[in-house]
C-alpha cells in the first residue's frame, strides 16, 4: 500500500512530515565527510540549521553536554559564526532540494529583525546561487537583553519579536516556542496576533545536572536544557493544547522523537509536520529509519494518507 | 527505548555508517575489558587516536560512547572499555558472542609520518590508544618508550591489557611501579630531542606533560576525551578550549597540537 506523506506547512509543500530539529543535524559537515553526494541523500523534508545570530557567539564553557534518564542536557549556548559569515556559507547548500528554513535567535527584537534583514537582502541579490530558503523560525528561547529572561516567556517580547521580522519578510514564519511556561498558549496566541504562519514546540526543558563527586552543577553554564524521549508526553500534552486552541494554525511538534510511532503521536496531537533532535545523536541512519517507521504505522493502521491521522488525539470539534 | 535491529543504510562503507560488529574476545584486568570485535571496515581504514561511537546494548541508553581504538589488527577491532558509569559498566560486562553497534572511525587521528622516535604517555583510560599507536609505529621502525600513569594498583591492573617493549608505570600511592605520576616517569627517561610526544589523559594530566614537554624541549600531541552527543560534528557539544578558541573533541579532534590545548 502506497502512503502519501506529503504534507503542508503553511504554503510549503514538504514531501514528507519529518525535518530536523535546529542544532542537532549538521549538513554541510556530514556532507564534507561522506564520500559521494549526501545532499541526494540528505533525509528530512526541509534543512534546518543551527540558530544563526547577528553577531558570532563562541558558545557556553565545557562541558556541554551529558546523559540523563530517557534523555540529556545540553548547555550549546548557540554558538555560531554570526549572520554574516552564514550568508557567506549559503552557496555550499545550493544544490539542496529540500527548502532550507533559517533559525534565528537574539536578545532583542532588533537583533531577530537584523539577521532577517540581511538574509533577505542576500536572498534578492543571491538568485540561484543559494538554495531555497522558505522560511524563518524564530528561536525565542534566547535570554532577553531586558531582564534576562528567555523572550518567549513572555507574551508581549514573543509579539513584539514577531512582529518585527513579520515586517521583513514574506516568507514562511515560524515561532518556536518555549515551554518552560505556565500556560504555552499565551505566548503561542501573541506570535499567531504578531503574524507568525506557524508554531513549532517544544524547546528543551531547562534543567540541572550535578556532578556526583563534587554536588556542583555539571555543566559549564550550571543549567541547560532536557531533551530526548523523557520530555516527549509533555511534549505532546502541550501540542495538544495549542492544536485546540489554534486549531487553524500550522504545527512542528517535536520532543524525545524516536521513532516513527512518536512521530505519528504529535501529528494526532495536532502536529503537521515533526522536528526530529537527540535522536539525530544516536546514529546518521536515524532520520531514514523514522521515515521509514512513520510510513509503515500508517501502513499499518490503514492510513493512505499521513495527514488523515492529524488531531487524532484531539478532543472532537478542535 | 529498546533495542533495534541493525539500521539499513545506502553505502555499507559510508563515513559513521553504524555497522553491527560480533564480540569474539573480552580480556578483564579489573574494571576494564578489552573487547575484540569483528569490524573489517574499520579495523581497514582507522588510524590510531580515532575513535567510534558504540552503541550500549539493550536499549536504556539515549547516547552513544566515544571509545577510542585499542588496536586494529587485520580484520579486528579492539576496544578497552572501563567501567566508571552506568553505560560503560554495561559496555564493559560485555560477552563472547554479543554484538556492539559501532560508527566510525571518527576524528583525527595521531600524525606519525616520518616520526623514528616516540614517547607515549597515558592517563587511565586514556592508555586506550596508544596500543594502536605503538603498533603503527613498531611497523614504520620507530622507537617506541612508554609511560602510563594510574591513580592506584585497582586502575593499574589494565597495564596487563598491553603488550609494549618498554612501558614503564607510575601509581599515585606507589602500590605498583614508580610512585608518583606519569611526568615523574618522564622525567626518569632520557629522551632524545628528535622524539615525538603523544599523550593521552585527562586534561590535569595532559597539563603536567605540556609542562614538562615544554621544560625538556619536547613536541607532539594530545589526544583529549569530552562528553559526547552526537559524535560526527553536528550538535558542538564536545568542545574543549585551544589556542584556535573552543573546538569540537569529535572532529577537530581528538588529537591536537600538544602546546595548542589549553589543560589548565
Amino acid at each position: 500500500m502506497a502512503v502519501d506523506l506529503r504534507v503542508k506547512l503553511g504554503d510549503l509543500e514538504l514531501e514528507h512530515p519529518l525535518i530536523d530539529a535546529s542544532g542537532t543535524f549538521d549538513l554541510l559537515e556530514i556532507a564534507r565527510r561522506v564520500s559521494g553526494d549526501y545532499f541526494a541523500e540528505f533525509p528530512y523534508a526541509a534543512y534546518v540549521p543551527k540558530t544563526v545570530t547577528v553577531d558570532a557567539r563562541t558558545g557556553n564553557p565545557p562541558p556541554r553536554v551529558t546523559e540523563t534518564a530517557s534523555g540529556m542536557v545540553n548547555a550549546i549556548g548557540l554558538e555560531n559564526p554570526g549572520v554574516e559569515a552564514f550568508v557567506e556559507g549559503l552557496p555550499a547548500l545550493a544544490s539542496l532540494r529540500q527548502p532550507v528554513i533559517v533559525s534565528v535567535g537574539g536578545n532583542s527584537a532588533a537583533q531577530y529583525a537584523a539577521v532577517v534583514e540581511r538574509l533577505e537582502e542576500a536572498l534578492v541579490a543571491g538568485g540561484s546561487t543559494l538554495p531555497t530558503v522558505a522560511g524563518y523560525e524564530l528561536n525565542v528561547s534566547c535570554p532577553n537583553v531586558d531582564g534576562g529572561l528567555s523572550i518567549g516567556v513572555d507574551a508581549r517580547a514573543t509579539s513584539e519579536v514577531t512582529a518585527a521580522v513579520r515586517a521583513l519578510t514574506r516568507r514562511l514564519l515560524i515561532v518556536k516556542l518555549t515551554p518552560n511556561v505556565t500556560d504555552v498558549r499565551s505566548a503561542a496566541s501573541a506570535a499567531v496576533g504578531a503574524g507568525a504562519d506557524c508554531l513549532a514546540l517544544v524547546n528543551t526543558f531547562r534543567a540541572m545536572v550535578l556532578d556526583p563527586a563534587t554536588l556542583r552543577p555539571f555543566l559549564g553554564n550550571r543549567t541547560g536544557g532536557l531533551c530526548g524521549p523523557a520530555i516527549k508526553p509533555i511534549a505532546l500534552r502541550m501540542v495538544a493544547e495549542v492544536a485546540e486552541a489554534l486549531p487553524r494554525v500550522p504545527l512542528v511538534g517535536m520532543g524525545g522523537v524516536m521513532s516513527g510511532r512518536d512521530a505519528l503521536e504529535f501529528i494526532a496531537c495536532g502536529a503537521t509536520a515533526v522536528a526530529v533532535g537527540a535522536a539525530n545523536f544516536t546514529g546518521l541512519e536515524a532520520p531514514r529509519r523514522i521515515l521509514d517507521e512513520l510510513r509503515a504505522e500508517c501502513v499499518a493502521r490503514g492510513l493512505t494518507r499521513v495527514v488523515d491521522a492529524r488531531g487524532a488525539a484531539l478532543t472532537a470539534g478542535a | 527505548m529498546r533495542s533495534r535491529p541493525p539500521e539499513a543504510h545506502t553505502h555499507a562503507e559510508q563515513w559513521a555508517a553504524t555497522t553491527r560488529c560480533r564480540v569474539v574476545g573480552v580480556r578483564r584486568f579489573g574494571a576494564f575489558a578489552a573487547v575484540e570485535l569483528v569490524a573489517p571496515g574499520i579495523a581497514a581504514t582507522a588510524r590510531p587516536g580515532q575513535f567510534v561511537m558504540v552503541t550500549v546494548p539493550d536499549g536504556g541508553f539515549l547516547l552513544r560512547r566515544p571509545i577510542s581504538l585499542y588496536t586494529a589488527r587485520a580484520d579486528r577491532a579492539g576496544l578497552l572499555v572501563e567501567a566508571r558509569g552506568a553505560g560503560s559498566e554495561r559496555l564493559a560486562a560485555v560477552e563472547v558472542g554479543e554484538a556492539f553497534d559501532l560508527a566510525g572511525p571518527l576524528g583525527t587521528g595521531f600524525p606519525t609520518h616520518g616520526v623514528t622516535g616516540a614517547l607515549l604517555a597515558g592517563g587511565g583510560i586514556g592508555c586506550a590508544p596508544l596500543q594502536f599507536l605503538a603498533d603503527t609505529l613498531a611497523g614504520q621502525g620507530a622507537q617506541v618508550t612508554a609511560a602510563f600513569g594510574f591513580r592506584d594498583g585497582r586502575q593499574a591492573r589494565v597495564a596487563g591489557a598491553f603488550d609494549l617493549p618498554r612501558l614503564w608505570v607510575a601509581t599515585e600511592d606507589g602500590s605498583v611501579g614508580r610512585r608518583g605520576l606519569v611526568t615523574d616517569v618522564l622525567s626518569d627517561l632520557d629522551v632524545p630531542a628528535s622524539t615525538t610526544l603523544y599523550c593521552c589523559g585527562p586534561l590535569p594530566m595532559v597539563a603536567a606533560v605540556q609542562r614538562w614537554a615544554a621544560a625538556a624541549g619536547l613536541g607532539g600531541y594530545a589526544s583529549l576525551e569530552a562528553h559526547m552527543a552526537c559524535g560526527t560534528g553536528s550538535c558542538h557539544g564536545c568542545v574543549v578550549d585551544t589556542s584556535r578558541g573552543l573546538l569540537r573533541v569529535c572532529s577537530e579532534g581528538p588529537v591536537f597540537a600538544l602546546d595548542e590545548v589549553v589543560a589548565s
